[in-house]
């Protein structure tokens, strides 16, 4: 009886955890309704226990015939069969949780306002992500998602008003201009103004045009044009590499700190898939990084609650054998010994070594990797999840 | 350039209430609202007037000697003409003193969902819980002919209680867990639900037509302009400036100790209430819920009762006048 109880009560918890992941209230509505009944009906939980004990064991048997099937079809190669379970992230300091809102904002728990003045939608998010250590053929183990997987930060690079008490009139019909033009635009999630204001652009179960061209990796996956995967947040502010002057200031910074830490608790986002706009940004006409430059260096990671992960080599150049001209980076990067600059020259490294352990030039190296790149991009466009708008 | 994708509407919210009806549809990720006045006025035919009706695109019926003017537009010939608007609904089902009153909701709701546009589009409308002194029949009766009239119209209809619309349309952060409360033109419609599921519904028909008849005989005024003076002056701040003001004060004190006592009632009766393991939100929506101060009255009365749940907040729908109909979209959406 207890145990009845005990197991019932859990049931529901794991459902009400479940159903918060439904941004769309008519999606979430329609999972409840789905899921209760069969909870609330006691036989009804241990018979559909029962069925997936059983089905789990017809997958397993499938599993194995798949697999022997396909270790010989490539057992030439070093394909990796076993695709990877994206670990459990680890969540900042405490749960974070809306406490108010109204149709003027969103109040978190950790003191972040959200205003939704600007709030628009595009469409729900959808995505294919590809296994990140997978010899075989780039499509095979790719898989749907619809949650977000990381963060990439940008600078406005809009027109600044000196900020002095003299200009508070400038500065504010500048950043409502902004705010009207991205919200047309659909450029961001989320952007942070220069009084350190979170307004909403884009919900965040849409995807937003933030960053087209781009390529990003944790340990387990690969994630191509990163509109759909990754929030996109903007800082009102332009990026100045070789300025000792920082970019944003604190109130903004601030902001992006409770931002962020909201945006992990509520997602599970990883540290390491928070990063710069140009460390994701490439151009595939001529298999460039750095398209897009903005945050080079300089992105105050340690203030925002994150590692620096400008050390972080460049997925772009170490998975798909993109490349730039270093001094080009040096540029962009300021010179600055924090700057993405670091991980650049870890990801040449590691593609020499690469090249290097496979005996083959390193410009024959690089080829391969471009074709992968081409293969995930036929991938997506494949499965109609192509898209490069920035 | 990914242009936004833009959906069609495939499922819409229907709020058939008292006083309103209001349509909800989603296009793309917006939602979109109509609303008319559920009522109608008659003026006497004349070749003139018809003509003055159809030139202004005013919505209008020609039945043997009269003209009836609905929706929106009937408050204002009302008052060209000097007369008291009617009602084709009464406590919140179809009236059965007023002969065609069907027909009547039927080219009300064509003008909020559009004519000629069901095309087997799945429709939720809202009907009432079933109040005190209305017959089964009757419930029935009013049920089967939306029903009906809608699958006329080619829409794929099916009805959800009013109260759990209202959950619907403003507990998504709960799960779906809370208590609604519709305060109309009709009833007072409750629905206690826990995780989307209904655990019990009712309403009482005390509601704002209650409220405006009563001061009307009291002081012996006009319903309609009793009506006016609620919605444009009238608020709970315990200073009254005229004498209709105490009245409406009286009145919505007698519907607020209704609503809550019959709450108190139906949390006694309920033979298998969910263990609900953290207190649940009550939300207040509907038009008799926008005077300043209602809900803070609405807490104290209800604060003063003990209800075997407890209540975390007592708060006003977002936008009280449509978040019925925005339910009733949530629970067709849900389903397409």
């Amino acid at each position: 009886m207890l145990r009845d109880a005990l197991r019932r009560a859990l049931q529901v918890r794991a459902l009400e955890f479940r159903a918060r992941h439904f941004a769309d209230p008519a999606d979430r509505l329609h999972f409840l309704r789905g899921k209760v009944a069969r909870i609330s009906d006691g036989a009804g939980g241990r018979r559909e226990a029962t069925q997936f004990r059983q089905a789990c064991l017809r997958h397993i048997r499938r599993g194995c015939v798949t697999a022997v099937t396909l270790l010989v079809a490539f057992e030439n190669t070093e394909t990796t069969l076993v695709v990877p379970r994206k670990p459990k992230a680890k969540q900042p300091t405490g749960q974070i949780r809306l406490v108010q809102t109204t149709p003027q904002f969103d109040l978190y728990s950790n003191g972040l306002r959200v205003e939704e003045q600007y709030a628009t939608s595009t469409a729900p998010r959808r995505y294919l992500i590809f296994p990140a250590h997978h010899a075989g053929p780039i499509g095979l183990g790719a898989q749907w998602r619809s949650e977000p997987a990381g963060i990439v930060y940008h600078t406005t690079e809009s027109h600044m008003a000196p900020f002095e008490e003299s200009e508070n009139r400038s500065l504010r019909r500048a950043g409502e201009g902004l705010l009207a033009y991205v919200s047309r635009r659909r450029s961001y999630h989320f952007i942070i103004d220069r009084f350190g204001r979170v307004f909403r652009i884009v919900r965040e179960s849409d995807y937003a045009n933030h960053s087209g061209n781009s390529v990003w990796a944790d340990r387990y996956w690969v994630y191509i044009n990163l509109n759909q995967s990754f929030l996109g947040i903007a800082f009102e502010a332009h990026s100045r590499p070789s300025s000792a002057e920082p970019s944003v200031n604190a109130a903004q910074i601030y902001a992006g700190r409770i931002l962020t830490d909201m945006l992990r608790s509520f997602y599970g986002i990883p540290a390491s898939n928070c990063v710069a706009h140009a460390q994701v940004s490439v151009n595939p006409s001529n298999y460039g990084v750095g398209y897009h430059m903005d945050w080079a260096a300089h992105l105050p990671f340690s203030q925002l609650g994150l590692p620096n992960n400008y050390t972080l080599a460049l997925p772009s150049v170490t998975l798909f054998g993109f490349a730039a001209d270093p001094a080009q980076i040096e540029i962009n990067a300021g010179g600055a010994p924090q700057g993405m600059s670091q991980g650049w020259e870890a990801s040449v490294a590691e593609v020499r070594r690469e090249a290097a352990a496979r005996d083959i030039p390193l410009e024959d190296y690089r080829k391969q990797l471009q074709k992968r790149y081409r293969d995930a991009i036929q991938a997506l466009r494949g499965n109609g999840a192509y898209q490069e708008y920035n | 350039m990914n242009a936004s994708i833009t959906q069609p509407p495939t499922a819409l919210g229907l709020d058939v209430g008292t006083s309103r009806i209001v349509a909800a549809q989603r296009h793309d990720k917006d939602i979109q609202f109509d609303t008319q006045l559920n009522a109608f006025v008659t003026i006497p035919f004349s070749k003139l007037t018809q003509g003055v009706l159809k030139k202004e695109r005013i919505p209008h019926l020609v039945q043997d000697s009269e003209i009836t003017v609905y929706g929106d537009e009937s408050e204002r010939f009302a008052n060209l003409f000097h007369r008291e608007t009617r009602r084709p609904m009464l406590r919140g089902i179809l009236n059965p003193e007023e002969t065609g009153s069907l027909t009547l909701v039927r080219q009300i709701v064509g003008l909020v969902m559009g004519e000629g546009e069901g095309q087997g589009r799945r429709v939720c409308f809202t009907v009432p819980a079933p109040p005190i002194g209305t017959t089964p029949e009757e419930m029935n009766q009013h049920e089967g002919g939306l029903k009906s009239m809608l699958s006329k119209m080619g829409y794929d209809p099916h009805p959800i209680p009013e109260g759990l619309a209202v959950v619907y349309g403003e507990m998504e952060h709960s799960n779906y867990t809370g208590i609604g409360i519709s305060c109309g033109g009709g009833l007072c419609n409750v629905c206690l639900a826990y995780l989307s599921v209904p655990v019990f519904s009712f309403s009482i028909p005390k509601a704002g037509d209650f409220i405006d008849a009563g001061v009307a005989q009291l002081r012996g005024e006009p319903a309609t302009r009793i009506r006016t003076i609620k919605e444009e002056s009238f608020h709970f701040n315990g200073h009254f400036v005229n004498k209709i003001h105490q009245a409406l004060s009286q009145y919505y004190e007698d519907m607020i100790q209704a609503l809550v006592a019959a709450l108190k009632d139906e949390f006694a009766s309920v033979q298998s209430m969910p263990k609900l393991n953290r207190p649940i939100p009550l939300v207040l929506s509907g038009g008799s819920v926008m005077p300043p101060g209602f809900r803070e009255r609405f807490e104290k009365s209800l604060r003063e009762v003990e209800l075997p749940v407890a209540i975390s907040e007592v708060r006003l729908a977002s936008n009280p006048m449509v978040s019925t109909a925005r339910g009733a979209l949530v629970a067709a959406l849900s389903e397409v």
